[in-house]
């Protein structure tokens, strides 16, 4: 890598974003964070980030199922689709079980990768690696 | 009537003018109708669309009437089957009803006689239907909830564990001293909390088990909060906060409970405290009623946005802003206030305005002997 990776991180937990953000600034990436939804997706425009990590429990229950059909879907974000978004929660829970019955109102899409909290820091970083790869 | 053009029904009898007369009444009442004259076109509609109820005769060539409602109720035990049926085959038709029709009109029948005993069925589908959706909806409201709560318990679990997890992983780094010191800190305080959600998660539990109401006992509210400000003491030198106890002589005793009771104003006490302003006020002020005892806890706090206000009483409710953030709290201590009031036959409500404080009103029955 000629210039560091950057993953923004979208969490209301300023805990994780702490934990996370020191393992991957050792592990020699760049970070970014976002304390809400609203937030992660204005870093997403300014910043551009190679990988987005997101957090599903945020201010509502589903605010990172639908934030991340904001990222892969809508039309403002066209340039921006293609990031791959790994989400995280603390439920610990199959995520295929729980995606579609999120709200029954919002079709809900599979997010790309998915981590239960705490994550596994090597599977976590091997999954980052082959991410950036591709 | 335009409200029933979405009711729909199907009507199935070998007998051409039976057939007719049933269409003329129906659509008149503003049932969509259709027609067939045998079983087999009957269930073949019926597959590619439900009605809401079926009229079938019950002697027919082809299929009959019993094999048809069978049928039916395999395609969808909700829709509601009338039975037109002659004098002769009565004992069939009650029959009928045993297999899962829901009544039967014996041939030959006036026009009020059909309208009245399909209005009925259709009300009952319809009721039932809707009881359903509403079950339905209970379910994914109380699955929602459980996975809200099991996420409110896990979380700090899981941020503590990731802590050490990554310091585990960060074998030698030029600060990791300082870290390590830091983040000790910060799982402690993320351990404090989850033993709070855990206490008050407990002591919901234990008013919603729901025998509080049995042990009622006399309980005088106005020691209590003396007791509940010595406690915080501390927080209120700290804040210099200016309380004020405004409480008439011999207040009359309250039905409730005395250690619930405590739990009651301590949380209210304690959100009037936390939420207050640096040299803020606290009122304390009891009002005696013929049959009840009202209780103001009033702050000169930071006040409830407007579109919280409804449910602050709720499970976890907590106001997420730039001035509540630092403030710790489990979003429980209103919905226990509120479950605690309800036990003893009292009501909680409250005043507020924004950056001006809130008024919490508590009224609760005397105690009587």
């Amino acid at each position: 890598m000629s210039e560091k990776a950057k993953i923004l991180i979208i969490d209301d937990d300023v805990d994780f974003r702490v934990s996370i953000r020191t393992l991957l600034q050792a592990e020699g990436y760049d970070t970014v964070e976002a304390e809400s939804g609203k937030q992660g997706l204005e870093k997403i425009k300014e910043e551009t980030p190679d990988v987005i990590l997101l957090d599903i429990m945020m201010e509502t229950m589903d605010e990172g199922y639908l934030l991340n059909q904001v990222i892969k879907f809508q039309k403002q974000f066209e340039d921006f689709k293609s990031i791959p978004v790994l989400m995280v929660s603390s439920i610990q829970e199959d995520p295929l079980s729980r995606f579609p019955a999120a709200t029954g109102q919002v079709d809900m899409i599979t997010p790309d990768y998915y981590f239960s909290k705490p994550v596994d820091i090597p599977r976590f970083l091997e999954t980052l690696k082959n991410i950036l790869k591709k | 009537m335009s409200s029933r053009s979405n009711q729909f029904i199907i009507v199935i009898d070998d007998d051409p003018v039976m057939r007719l007369s049933c269409l003329k009444i129906l659509k008149k009442e503003g049932y969509e109708v259709e027609t067939f004259e045998d079983g087999l076109q009957g269930l073949a509609r019926i597959q590619q669309r439900k009605p809401d109820l079926l009229v079938v005769d019950l002697k027919m060539p082809k299929i009959g009437g019993m094999e048809v409602i069978a049928k039916v109720h395999e395609i969808d035990p909700m829709i509601c089957i009338i039975v037109i049926t002659g004098y002769a085959t009565i004992g069939t038709a009650v029959e009928a009803m045993k297999t899962g029709a829901y009544d039967f009109l014996p041939k030959p029948f006036t026009p009020d006689e059909l309208r009245i005993i399909v209005e009925r069925g259709m009300e009952r589908t319809l009721l039932a239907r809707k009881s359903i959706e509403l079950k339905k909806e209970k379910e994914n409201l109380e699955r929602r909830f459980v996975t809200f709560v099991s996420h409110q318990l896990q979380s700090p679990l899981s941020v503590v564990q990731q802590y050490l997890e990554v310091l585990r992983h960060l074998k030698e780094s030029p600060n990791k001293e300082e870290l390590q010191q830091e983040w000790i800190d910060r799982s402690i305080s993320r351990i404090s909390e989850l033993k709070e959600i855990v206490k008050d998660w407990l002591a919901i539990s234990r008013i919603d088990s729901g025998n509080l109401s049995e042990c009622v006992e006399p309980v005088l509210v106005p020691p209590l909060f003396e007791n509940i400000l010595e406690g915080y003491e501390p927080s209120i030198i700290e804040k210099n906060i200016d309380t004020g106890l405004d409480l008439p002589k011999n207040v009359s005793p309250v039905a409730g409970q005395k250690e619930c009771l405590k739990m009651l104003f301590e949380n209210l006490i304690n959100n009037a405290i936390k939420y207050n302003k640096q040299n803020g006020k606290l009122a304390i002020k009891a009002v005696e009623e013929e049959k009840n005892v009202i209780f103001i806890i009033e702050d000169s706090g930071i006040g409830i946005p407007h579109d919280k206000l409804e449910s602050i009483f709720d499970e976890f409710c907590r106001v997420k802003n730039d001035r509540t953030k630092d403030i710790p709290g489990t979003g429980l201590g209103l919905a226990i206030c509120s479950k605690i009031v309800k036990e003893f036959g009292g009501t909680i409500t409250v005043k507020t305005k924004l950056n001006i404080g809130s008024s919490f009103k508590v009224t609760l029955p005397k105690y009587k002997g």
